[in-house]
């Protein structure tokens, strides 16, 4: 049985690449078969993420024009057996991808046997964004704590619950879930930044994670590496929390509060 | 063309009738000035909600007949504001020469609402609700999120969940909401001045009754959070915290 999730947020950068990438590793961590597919056609991201970006031959776009087969384009990642990577063509646009175009190539993806399939959605609410959550089984939908950030989530929110296959044809609807990037308990402690339960409360759905802000982010991407195979980070371990709580397990938040200081913090300042 | 005569083209035109909410503006003065410093602070505080919206300009309360000129001010002025003028509301003898001046349709004036039966209370005693309508309520259960619209044609509408910011929640009969709402309620837009809209937890952007709204740039906090009742009485909206 092949689960499609999609991983969107209508805001740019608030990280959904970083988190596309990270959930896939995860997965494929805990031996599940995993494609992640960059629905970015145009503006090509999840490759340099994975680290994969010189290995790219094929894309996306020309598995849906029948210029090369899946398995050609299909790219095995170095570290994890059963993670592959499917890159967004760069110098395409978005009309290059349709409704029938990402059947298929999901189609040809659950009879390859994959668990999951990832599908890392673009930035905003057109074609790129609709056609990533549009056969999606559940959403994880990708919030900073601020304003803007939870109100263009909501619009997502809307959508998925509108224009999605499973919203069309009167299925069960997408599972929803939110998961916070970017926070920052001491900023949210000051009151600068929204809390958990602020946003759980404004969307009115569960948290499935909450990442803590932190300079690792920027540099795993820099290297290549997803930020879930820094093992022992803060990050690392929210993401490895987020995947388990995504199988079905009840894991309590961590990192959602102030680290207390240790007694020679205290003394010493820090 | 080598199309014999007869051949049936299609047709260049298709015309029906189409429902369309149309904004009535009821002029006091044709101060232009005057109303610009009126409009732009309103328009500012809900600038998408005017945005192209068409308008009706009702002149029935000027004392006589307004020149064509001093109109296309008006028209010009309420455009610079993003309401685009389509017609004249219908009303005083010299209406039909003046809209043929200008080159534009007499509207309909919509149903005017019946005088208030007996005076009433002071807003912090609503009186009762009406007595319900006979079409059961459009019942909506999911969340209505920012950039959706639900609308219950000739009926209640009833939301057991929340309203986002940025949704749109409207009835032609009364909007009831065990959420909070936090976009916008319209109830009886149709013209039913009896409409109202209740809801759980207010936190409202917009709330309208009957075409008579009010935006709420910031909630007054006897109502922020509080489950509250609007209703209109004198062509006038008024908000009541609910059971006390």
């Amino acid at each position: 049985m092949t689960e499609i999730l999609v991983v969107t947020s209508g805001k740019g950068g608030v990280g959904k690449t970083t988190t596309s990438a990270s959930l896939a590793c995860g997965l494929a961590l805990r031996g599940k078969k995993v494609a992640v597919i960059d629905f970015d056609v145009g503006l090509r991201n999840l490759d340099l993420i994975m680290g994969c970006e010189r290995r790219v031959v094929y894309d996306f776009v020309n598995v849906i024009q029948g210029d090369c087969t899946l398995k050609q384009a299909l790219i095995k990642d170095k570290r994890l057996e059963s993670l592959y990577v499917l890159a967004a063509s760069q110098t395409r646009d978005k009309d290059a991808l349709s409704a029938e175009g990402v059947r298929k190539v999901l189609d040809e993806l659950i009879a390859e046997g994959f668990d999951y399939i990832l599908c890392d959605s673009p930035a905003g609410i057109e074609k790129g964004a609709h056609l990533a959550m549009y056969y999606a089984d559940r959403a994880v939908v990708v919030v900073n704590p601020e304003v803007s950030s939870v109100r263009d989530s909501d619009r997502i929110l809307g959508l998925l619950a509108a224009k999605t296959a499973r919203a069309e044809k009167g299925d069960d609807k997408v599972q929803e879930y939110l998961l916070l990037t970017r926070y920052s308990p001491a900023r949210v402690a000051l009151g600068e930044m929204m809390s958990v339960e602020d946003v759980k409360e404004i969307l009115g759905l569960d948290v499935i994670g909450v990442i803590p802000e932190s300079t690792e982010v920027l540099s795993a991407s820099n290297a290549g590496t997803p930020v879930i195979l820094n093992e022992g980070s803060d990050v690392s371990q929210a993401y490895t929390d987020a995947v388990g709580r995504l199988l079905g397990e009840e894991l309590p938040l961590r990192f959602t509060e102030e680290p207390k200081k240790g007694f020679f913090a205290r003394i010493f300042g820090s | 063309m080598n199309q014999p005569a007869e051949a049936s083209a299609p047709s260049v035109i298709e015309l029906r009738y189409a429902q369309i909410g149309i904004l009535q503006g009821r002029l006091r003065s044709l101060d232009t000035g005057a109303l610009l410093d009126e409009l732009t602070g309103r328009v500012a505080t809900a600038p998408h909600f005017f945005q192209r919206t068409a308008l009706s300009l009702d002149l029935d309360l000027l004392a006589e007949a307004p020149q064509a000129a001093d109109v296309r001010a008006v028209m010009d002025a309420m455009r610079r504001v993003g309401m685009l003028t389509v017609g004249i509301t219908e009303g005083a003898s010299w209406v039909p020469e003046l809209a043929l001046s200008l080159s534009l349709p007499v509207l309909s004036r919509p149903a005017r609402p019946a005088p208030p039966r007996a005076p009433v209370a002071a807003s912090a005693s609503p009186p009762p609700a009406q007595a319900a309508r006979p079409a059961t309520g459009l019942q909506h259960s999911r969340p209505v999120r920012s950039g959706q619209k639900v609308y219950a044609r000739d009926r209640d509408l009833i939301v057991t969940a929340m309203v986002g910011a940025g949704a749109e929640v409207i009835a032609d009969g009364c909007v009831h909401i065990y959420g909070v709402l936090r976009g916008r309620a319209m109830a009886g837009t149709r013209g039913d001045t009896t409409a109202r809209v209740f809801c759980q937890e207010f936190r409202a952007e917009l709330v309208a009754i009957a075409g008579v709204f009010r935006v709420f740039e910031t909630l007054p906090p006897e109502l922020a959070g509080h489950p509250v009742q609007a209703w209109l009485a004198d062509d006038e909206l008024h908000f009541a915290r609910l059971g006390g």
